[in-house]
């Protein structure tokens, strides 16, 4: 059994020490610097992120995704044919996004996150993993579509850039992309449509994970294992769910449970962490399970998201028997 | 009051001016005393009911400028909150989340004075501004409170006792903000029964703000919120929750958003005028308040001024439509 993380790190500390990219980022706005000294300290932060998932024990890393604005900004920046709309919050978090707006159809080179997942491979030394958006959140979230005639025209459409991205990642060396798509449990009414836009990424040829977060996954868990993709993330802590009694769903993927909530700051205890894992591990097996927090660590406070790391990662080791 | 239809009003918040951030930060470092900002807060203040006063505006808010975030301000005044690290609420922009640690208790009033200052400075009304309790409870982390309406049930206790005071002191609007209330629209009914609690004993009338969510996902529900107006974002949704109420008819007071506190550019009083006549389509002028979609604390005073006057100037516009259709 494997540990990882989903989604953004914390990009700043309270620490004096902690807020360099704060800083650079206002000076960057009042013009006092440019875009290349900018890049180096998101480089320097992106490095420090790393270096405390690694320092922290996690298996699995990402790079933190210190560079993303929100879910979405990255490929709404990047994508010709899309803009960034309306600022809206996202889902039932006091953080906000800008909605996508679809102004022509989308086409991407598919090279939009290459160079960070470049980055973040040579700076690390454990596995990497990239991420994308999810194509159901990015179609249901858009505030605007000029270009395509329906929301499943739509989804499909993002799903084939997306599907570009993932094989500029997989061509760059990425083993397993995660899919952040919270609609896909926020909206169980479209879990067909989901599906149909997974098959599209599956043809990028990388393994997938699909991290579906917020909201309870039982009303899709029977269908999400239908899915073509390696992995399914299950959120335990955001709302009442019994989707950790009906895992045994999911026959062939692996379960990525997200077992400490990373949108509370009270801290799990280790016993807990590793009372839920193995529970989890038997239904699913634990050579099929790995653990994470319930989606990015950003929604902490970082001295916090320090300590969910730390929780995690001992009450794995103490499922699994490893000595902490 | 200048009118009585298309009374226009603002959600709450204006932008500090340069004197008071620099202070705010010196506070923050130390190296100033509360006296001293306090001065310089009650003058920020006094300004800035000056300027609603010269642009116009009808019923008129303190500008909230000894309050940083709408949360954390009750947050720090409150029993069984403590100070959270910093999170990260969109772009470049954090705020300290507060924690809810232990049994929430009201120690003392915590806007009546800066309520009483601010209407002194007036005859025209200024409203009491006070967080719902939903909200206090989703824009915090809950580690005290076994469930989420429990955390809500108790905030609202403490809220209500807020309002009362405001109403003591002599605040004829009491607006108690819920912006988070479609967060969870599941939780509808923990909102309502929360600001049942807040508003049961008020003889003010009580108004809601609500923004920047899926605003549909809990229409026509919504409508059970015991308050008398609910205070709407709508031009930056381009007036799409109007066409809720074509099914379902909207019965309150709307205090409606007319002109959008995330751009920087400024629509014009047309566009603005625009805005009230659609709103004019569902509620009748005199139940009708013109303003900006949220506050504009966002904004530089130059930028919250003259969006502020776009909202006055449109409403002058259809007013004086209105009263071209009367015959004489």
């Amino acid at each position: 059994m494997k540990t990882t993380v989903i989604g953004a790190f914390p990009k700043i500390s309270d620490d004096p020490g902690g807020q360099d990219l704060r800083r650079a980022l206002h000076r960057f706005d009042r013009g006092e610097i440019d875009a290349d000294a900018l890049d180096r300290v998101f480089e320097t932060v992106t490095r420090a992120a790393i270096a405390e998932l690694e320092g922290s024990g996690i298996d699995v890393i990402n790079d933190g995704q210190i560079r993303w604005d929100d879910l979405f900004a990255r490929f709404a920046r990047s994508w010709d044919g899309v803009s960034r709309g309306p600022l809206e919050r996202f889902y039932d978090n006091n953080t906000y996004f800008r909605q996508p707006v679809i102004e022509r159809p989308i086409s991407t080179g598919g090279r939009t996150l290459v160079r960070d997942f470049e980055l973040a491979r040579a700076a690390a030394k454990t596995q990497v993993k990239a991420a994308v958006c999810g194509p159901l959140s990015f179609a249901t979230l858009a505030a605007e579509d000029r270009a395509y005639k329906s929301l499943e025209e739509r989804t499909l459409a993002v799903a084939d850039a997306l599907a570009a991205e993932i094989r500029g990642l997989g061509a760059a060396g990425a083993t397993l992309v995660d899919v952040e798509d919270p609609a896909v449990v926020a909206r169980p009414d479209l879990i067909a449509l989901a599906r149909a836009a997974y098959e599209r990424l599956a043809k990028a040829g990388v393994p997938l994970a699909i991290q579906p977060y917020f909201f309870p996954a039982d009303k899709v868990i029977e269908t999400l294992a239908t899915f073509p993709v390696a992995q399914v993330g299950i959120d335990l802590c955001s709302r009442d769910t019994k989707a950790l009694s009906a895992l045994g769903a999911l026959r062939t993927h692996t379960v990525v449970l997200g077992v400490v909530d990373a949108r509370n700051t009270r801290l799990e205890t280790e016993a807990e962490v590793a009372k839920t894992i193995e529970a989890a591990a038997k239904v699913v097996g634990a050579d099929r399970l790995w653990a994470a927090p319930t989606t990015g660590l950003e929604y902490l406070p970082h001295d916090v998201a320090s300590k969910k790391l730390a929780v995690l990662v001992k009450g794995a080791r103490a499922a699994m028997g490893v000595p902490a | 009051m200048t009118s009585e239809i298309l009374l226009t009003t603002t959600v709450g918040s204006f932008g500090k001016p340069e004197y008071l951030q620099k202070a705010r930060n010196q506070f923050a470092r130390g190296k100033l005393s509360r006296e001293e900002l306090t001065t310089l807060e009650r003058r920020a203040t006094e300004e800035w009911i000056r300027r609603q006063e010269e642009i116009g505006l009808d019923i008129l808010v303190d500008g909230e400028m000894y309050r940083g975030d709408m949360v954390a301000y009750f947050a720090d005044l409150l029993e069984g909150y403590r100070e959270g690290g910093l999170v990260r609420s969109y772009g470049n922009r954090y705020y300290h989340k507060p924690i809810i640690a232990g049994k929430i208790r009201r120690p003392n009033p915590m806007t009546v004075e800066w309520f009483e200052y601010a209407q002194s400075l007036t005859d025209k009304p200024v409203k009491g501004m006070l967080t719902g309790p939903y909200t206090m409870l989703d824009w915090s982390f809950n580690e005290a409170y076994k469930t989420r309406r429990d955390a809500a049930l108790a905030l609202a206790e403490v809220i209500r006792l807020e309002a009362e005071d405001l109403e003591r002191a002599g605040a004829k609007y009491i607006q108690i903000d819920e912006p988070a209330i479609h967060a969870r629209p599941e939780e509808i009914d923990i909102a309502i029964e929360a600001m049942g609690i807040v508003t049961r004993n008020l003889k003010a009338k009580t108004v809601s703000h609500i923004c920047y969510g899926d605003f549909a996902a809990i229409y026509p529900q919504v409508l059970k919120l015991p308050v008398d107006q609910l205070d709407l974002a709508m031009s930056n949704y381009e007036y799409r929750w109007l066409e809720l109420f074509d099914k379902d008819p909207f019965t309150k007071e709307l205090a409606i958003g007319i002109v959008d506190v995330h751009e920087h550019e400024l629509e014009s009083v047309d566009e603005a005028a625009e805005g009230i006549r659609k709103g004019l389509r569902y509620v009748s002028a005199a139940r009708l308040y013109p303003h900006p979609d949220c506050g504009l604390k966002t904004r530089t005073v130059e930028e919250t001024v003259d969006k502020c006057r776009v909202v006055v100037e449109a409403a002058r516009k259809v007013r004086a439509e209105l009263k071209a259709k009367v015959p004489a």
